[in-house]
């Protein structure tokens, strides 16, 4: 058996049907192992969070094939567990009872649940912050409990869809230190979609850059600077430079195509 | 990382916080009574430069003055109109307009919960929602008025028709509304709820409905003042007792003394009405931010 996500020859097609389909994605190809943080580096509009909704089985590929740990994904899991750009916790439920929402729905007891989100809380930082309404926390804090809800269902993938874009500088790498911790204690894969590269060469092992609509893959840039990295080193800002000259290439082309429209 | 500090804020502040309250809520009362001071000024003012003719237009003071007169045609028996009742007192008026706001109760709470479960029916079930919607929506520019001689027919004369008029004045409305806001649930909700390894009837009713419920609430607050329209209007046009029942007479019988009197009655009992829905709101729909429910 394969571990793992294995994406091969995908393709994904908006309104098929209609008079206007949008070719989102084409011919991906991609491998993420077991415990692989892997970051989705694109411009925006580029595909890349549909192929996070694939992952997460929320949305059908048109062609190819996604599969994990050897079989085809066909529906949402708590096995891949989803974060979004904003925290949609649930504005009716405590913060407690929105970590162990996944819990619930399972059939965990009260006690069970009660622990687990103790525990939970705690790993993400928002320890005594059980009791209190999602609008009562800060956006930064909102999003420590979304990644606390996803990892009460212990995921074997978290798929990330700019989790942190919302955020402000400061909160946004704070947030990136902690998820670099959750993520060794996990010890899930984690599949993060952003179109900041110094985010992307931040966190990942492996970083896959998109070209612009239809989004393939235009390169694949392995870190392996041990973390936390130093941004500012010869050795990073040279993989920058290089992240931000694919970059580039591929915002111009976009441009150009909507000139051209 | 750190864990931030929750506790809750000092007791000084909390009394600090309770005083601020206090004193918006007396801006709010003054600002209140002003409004209806200066409506009344006016008239008086009108009646005065012999501008408003007392027969027609009694201003106040004329209508509120004798009000043991006015109470003599209360009767919450229900006895047919136009018949003055034996025992007119304070406690009568109550009673006719305890009449009237059951009827605008039971009917809005039976036209809530039923608008829920169809709308809600309609979206879950697909061959249902196919089945019944053309009909919602073909029904729900229906005046309630028309309505009358239908309740008529089925229900006769009493409660029953009014109750079904004050159902029927919100029933097709919150359908409507139920359904445009299961549609506008936010999609992150239910793609989480999915992901969480919940089933359609989980997400229902784990999501969906706590989701809608404030709007609704809101919703229902709007219609809250059609409500009472239909009510008096059934209630004049002899389906029961109360408070239209009373205008319709003091028309009949030229008492302009007394149309003044109950609209001032139907007034207050609607905002009456209007607060205590504001607080069930507040209280029981805890998660719409007291912004929200504020703008209203």
């Amino acid at each position: 058996m394969t571990i793992g996500l294995k994406i091969n020859n995908l393709a994904k097609i908006w309104n098929p049907d209609s008079n206007n389909p949008v070719k989102a994605l084409d011919n991906i190809n991609l491998n993420i192992e077991l415990g692989e943080f892997v970051v989705l580096l694109g411009p925006s509009g580029c595909g890349k969070s549909s192929l996070l909704y694939i992952l997460a089985g929320l949305e059908n590929a048109t062609e190819g094939i996604a599969k994990f740990d050897g079989l085809k994904i066909e529906s949402p899991s708590p096995e891949r567990g989803l974060i979004f750009q904003e925290a949609s916790l649930y504005p009716w439920l405590t913060v407690k009872d929105n970590v162990t929402f996944g819990l619930k729905i399972s059939g965990f007891s009260q006690n069970k649940r009660d622990k687990a989100a103790e525990r939970l809380l705690k790993l993400v930082g928002l320890k005594g912050a059980g009791e209190h309404r999602p609008h009562q926390l800060s956006g930064g804090m909102r999003q420590r409990a979304a990644l606390a809800r996803a990892l009460a269902m212990q995921p074997k993938v978290l798929l990330m869809d700019e989790p942190f874009a919302a955020l402000d500088i400061q909160t946004r790498a704070r947030m990136q230190t902690h998820l670099l911790d959750v993520w060794k204690e996990s010890k899930a894969s984690v599949v993060l979609v952003t179109h900041s590269i110094d985010e992307a060469l931040a966190l990942a092992d492996r970083v896959i850059v998109f070209t612009s609509r239809p989004g393939q893959i235009k390169a694949e840039i392995s870190v392996s600077e041990p973390r936390p990295r130093d941004l500012r080193s010869s050795k990073m800002l040279k993989l920058a430079k290089k992240c931000e000259k694919l970059l580039e290439e591929e915002v111009e082309k976009a441009f150009k195509e909507q000139e051209l429209a | 990382m750190s864990s931030q500090d929750f506790s809750s804020s000092s007791s000084s502040n909390n009394s600090k916080i309770r005083s601020y309250k206090l004193k918006n809520y007396l801006t709010t009362v003054l600002w209140t009574l002003a409004s209806i001071g200066m409506f009344v000024c006016f008239w008086e003012f009108a009646w005065w430069r012999g501008w408003a003719n007392p027969i027609l237009l009694p201003p106040p003071h004329i209508f509120l003055s004798d009000l043991s007169d006015q109470f003599r045609f209360f009767d919450p028996g229900g006895t047919r109109a136009g018949a003055l009742s034996t025992g007119g007192s304070f406690l009568s008026v109550l009673g006719v307009i305890a009449w009237s706001s059951m009827r605008v109760a039971a009917g809005l709470a039976l036209g809530f919960v039923l608008s829920l479960l169809i709308g809600l029916g309609i979206r879950y079930f697909h061959i249902f929602g196919r089945l019944v919607l053309p009909l919602v929506t073909m029904l729900a520019p229906i005046s309630p008025v028309a309505w009358i001689p239908v309740a008529v027919f089925i229900f006769g004369i009493g409660n029953a028709p009014a109750i079904f008029l004050v159902c029927v004045a919100v029933f097709f409305i919150m359908t409507l509304a139920t359904l445009s806001q299961i549609d506008s649930v936010p999609k992150n909700y239910i793609q989480l709820a999915q992901i969480m390894g919940c089933s359609k009837r989980q997400i229902y009713r784990h999501v969906i409905l706590p989701t809608i419920l404030p709007e609704l609430f809101v919703t229902l607050r709007m219609n809250l003042f059609a409500a009472w329209m239909v009510v008096l209007i059934a209630e004049a046009v002899g389906v029961g007792s109360g408070l239209g029942q009373v205008t319709m007479m003091a028309r009949n019988t030229f008492n302009a003394s007394l149309v003044f009197f109950t609209m001032t009655l139907i007034g207050i009992t609607g905002f009456a009405f209007d607060q205590s829905l504001r607080y069930v709101q507040r209280k029981v729909l805890w998660w719409v931010g007291p912004s929200t429910v504020g703008a209203l």
